[in-house]
């Protein structure tokens, strides 16, 4: 092979190193969208094959009582009476409460779960354990943080502990499944208590006790 | 032995603000100011990352657990609260941890360690409370991941916050922050006995 034909080859090997490197991040973007679609897709084609958010009108309005945030952004609940049409089945009562809590409170400023968060499935098991299954963003969405995802928490577990007696406990699944964490803090992998003056009915002295604590983000006693 | 945790790393940025404050940038400059305060009071200092890399919750615990006698310390910047406050954060009590050998269990390693952690928690929180206004007076209790896993006395600070307008807000809070741990840590540790894990009877299930 010839001095020329070496200049051609590495040449052309040169384009094509310089043509890789700028078409794989463009790539590695389009894959990365994809994904992102697939991901968005499963979720959309989940929330269409459940039952949708149960309407209520033709029940009797009750007070319900909500746990959103405060405008101070000071790690406190404050709970807040609502009249609202709810169903006197325990789990469809539920997901009503919880879906009102995810609307949010007239204030913007005080919600304690992302807009876009959605409730996809809702369980109350016959131990009294409530499953509450959310979308994605409900990780994705929120403001990271130990404060902000203990007051999610917290908001979560007060509203229904005010409103359906018979939860004890609640489990939070994200997407159908079990997350190491809410958004990279609190500890998902365990259940939250909800009503525990049930709960020590419940529990023999005998067994390990639950390992949430319920008041808090309050301070220790 | 210290090991102090700055939180996230790598691709994971933490609370992000919209001055383009990073909290896993943040907690690093906090960790080296805390690591000087405390070597000034004669500890031995490890940190789980110093650089932008992000280890495991699991690979953080083992620095600590791979040790006897240690304390870990989680930092943290939030995405709110009230700008210039610090709070502490403690594990809520867990199911004993023995599994019959007398070994601790990996995923409750926390346990034997809680009253440990609050007391700890506690001091920290009090040199914070005097040192930034508004701050809680005592620990709160809420299951953060990593100290579930961590066997040694832990606790997290977490600091308010990215959405301050001026990064300068919370630079100004480093030499407190590492001040109130030292201080803390120091007054910590001649009550610090670590507890004995005794191995369960026979037949009798964790």
């Amino acid at each position: 092979m010839n001095t020329r034909w070496q200049i051609w080859l590495a040449g052309g090997l040169l384009a094509a190193v310089i043509a890789a490197a700028l078409y794989f991040p463009a790539l590695r973007h389009q894959v990365d969208k994809a994904k992102q679609l697939t991901q968005k897709t499963a979720e959309q084609a989940r929330r269409e094959l459940l039952p949708p958010a149960p309407v209520s009108s033709g029940e009797p309005r009750v007070k319900a009582k909500m746990f959103w945030g405060t405008r101070e952004q000071d790690g406190k609940l404050n709970p807040v009476t609502v009249e609202l049409p709810l169903s006197s089945d325990p789990a469809l009562r539920a997901k009503q409460v919880l879906n009102t809590l995810l609307a949010g409170p007239v204030d913007p400023e005080s919600r304690t779960l992302p807009p876009d968060a959605a409730l996809l499935a809702f369980y109350l098991l016959p131990d009294g354990t409530a499953v509450a299954d959310f979308s994605e963003a409900i990780g994705t969405s929120i403001p990271s943080g130990i404060q902000s995802e203990q007051l999610a928490v917290d908001s979560i577990a007060r509203t229904l502990e005010a409103n359906i007696p018979q939860a004890q406990r609640l489990k939070i699944l994200i997407h159908g499944q079990e997350a190491d964490t809410l958004a990279g803090h609190l500890d998902l992998t365990q259940t939250f208590p909800v009503n525990m003056k049930m709960l020590s009915l419940a529990v023999p002295a005998t067994e390990p006790q639950p390992a949430m604590n319920p008041t808090s983000p309050a301070e220790k006693p | 032995m210290v090991v102090l945790d700055p939180a996230h790393g790598g691709t994971d940025l933490g609370a992000r603000g919209t001055e383009g404050i990073r909290e896993s940038e943040v907690v690093l400059q906090f960790a080296a100011q805390v690591r000087k305060a405390l070597e000034a009071q004669g500890f031995q200092v490890v940190q789980t990352r110093e650089g932008n890399e992000n280890p495991s919750f699991d690979d953080r615990s083992a620095r600590a657990n791979a040790q006897r006698g240690a304390v870990f310390i989680s930092l943290h910047v939030a995405s709110t609260g009230l700008a210039g406050t610090a709070r502490v954060y403690t594990m809520p009590d867990l199911p004993t941890a023995n599994d019959g050998s007398g070994l601790i269990v990996w995923d409750r390693a926390q346990a034997p360690f809680t009253s440990l952690s609050h007391k700890l928690g506690d001091l920290v929180q009090a040199e914070l409370a005097r040192r930034f206004k508004g701050s809680p007076n005592g620990a709160q209790v809420a299951p953060v991941r990593q100290l579930r896993t961590t066997a040694a006395p832990a606790i997290a600070v977490e600091i308010s916050s990215v959405s301050v307008a001026d990064r300068a807000t919370l630079d100004r809070m480093i030499p407190g922050v590492a001040d109130a741990i030292a201080r803390a840590v120091t007054a910590f540790k001649p009550t610090y006995v670590v507890p004995m894990i005794a191995p369960a009877a026979p037949g009798v299930r964790p």
